[in-house]
């Protein structure tokens, strides 16, 4: 595979990964943007620019898998905090199955290969 | 307000100018909603940069967002531009209470300024509902924020003069029998602004302390005008008050 042709499919599945990495990342807790962008950017290669994070976050909102609310902050200005929405926890559950049978069957091709 | 050096304001108006175009054909209130995040975002990146805020600082962070035109792809805008919003926006209130202020006015004769109250806890109101949904007030703060400003603008006056003036009112007398205080006009005068600004400046140190050990009631109470505001602001007040009742004892010392 050329540079050019890797750099599309890194391209195509970082697009199609951040919204499931955005999910993950506010499972345990609610995060704000800034936060959620930090979080992300700690994973190797996912978030090339951090600007990306914040349509799809108004995505997630509208589509009802996200829901925000304001907290006053001691450090600084308010915060919009993200949080997943009954919707949200029960769509990231499908998702993660779905990666989870996708790394898997993945897995397998792989050791078929090497045989 | 971010403190920043003009390159730095420069290079943050030019940024969100793109910003803005990219969004331009998505819907009004997502444009809006992504711009603020992004905001935000700066913000809290520069809370520890050294004020005002550089030209290189402010470089480094519009870097690591990236621009707009990369970001904001052709797929994103079209999502973005498509999706229906959830939730009801009760849209009316910001008008109910621009009416209030407007009826306060012309039935000012009759009911004084009442009618302002009940203007402000609904613009609060208004205000509560799309902070906990997370939305951005719009064009519509503008008519919510006379009725807030005003009546907070009379409860801040009215904590920040009312307490000096009504100690002095009671002390003058019993400050008067305990100093000399001199019988001409010019000294008498120079005493009680003395003892005028001796307790504005006390009252302001005390009130600046107690600002700051309860800073979330404050802002709460005067939502949304102290979201920024942060414990040294308060501080400056104190320092203030600190320097008035300074400048009291010396003329009450100096009254002859």
């Amino acid at each position: 595979m050329t540079d050019l042709s890797f750099d599309n499919w890194m391209t195509q599945l970082r697009k199609g990964l951040l919204e499931l990495a955005i999910l993950n990342s506010i499972v345990a807790a609610p995060l704000y943007g800034y936060d959620i962008v930090r979080r992300l950017s700690d994973v190797d290669h996912l978030v090339i620019t951090e600007g990306t994070v914040y349509p799809i976050l108004s995505r997630l909102k509208n589509s009802g898998l996200v829901e925000t609310y304001i907290e006053e902050s001691q450090e600084g200005p308010a915060r919009k905090y993200y949080r997943l929405t009954p919707r949200g926890r029960a769509e990231l559950h499908r998702m993660n199955q779905h990666w989870d049978s996708l790394h898997h069957a993945i897995g397998g091709l792989r050791k078929q290969g090497k045989r | 307000m971010m403190d920043m050096t003009p390159a730095a304001r420069q290079q943050l108006d030019d940024y969100l100018q793109r910003l803005r175009s990219q969004l331009r054909a998505t819907r009004a209130d997502v444009a809006e909603e992504v711009e603020q995040s992004v905001r935000e975002h700066i913000e809290i990146a520069l809370d520890d940069a050294p004020a005002p805020v550089s030209g290189t600082d402010m470089i480094g962070i519009l870097d690591r967002l990236g621009s707009p035109e990369q970001w904001l792809g052709e797929e994103e805008r079209a999502a973005a531009s498509g999706i229906g919003h959830s939730g009801g926006d009760d849209s009316r209130l910001p008008y109910v209470a621009f009416g209030l202020v407007l009826a306060s006015i012309v039935s000012f004769m009759f009911f004084g300024f009442l009618l302002l109250i009940p203007a402000m806890f609904v613009s609060r109101a208004w205000i509560e509902q799309k902070r906990e949904r997370g939305e951005p007030l719009g064009s519509k703060r503008w008519l919510v924020y006379p009725s807030i400003a005003l009546v907070l603008a009379f409860v801040a006056l009215l904590l920040v003069l009312a307490p000096p003036l009504g100690a002095m009112a009671l002390v003058r007398g019993y400050v008067a029998q305990s100093f000399d205080v001199p019988a001409d006009p010019a000294g008498e005068l120079r005493f009680d602004a003395g003892l005028r600004a001796v307790m504005f400046g006390a009252w302001w140190i005390i009130a600046g302390a107690l600002c700051a050990a309860f800073i979330r009631p404050i802002r709460f109470l005067f939502l949304p005008l102290l979201d920024r505001v942060r414990r040294k602001h308060f501080a400056v007040l104190s320092a203030i008050g600190a320097l008035l009742a300074a400048t009291g004892a010396a003329l009450i010392y100096y009254r002859h």
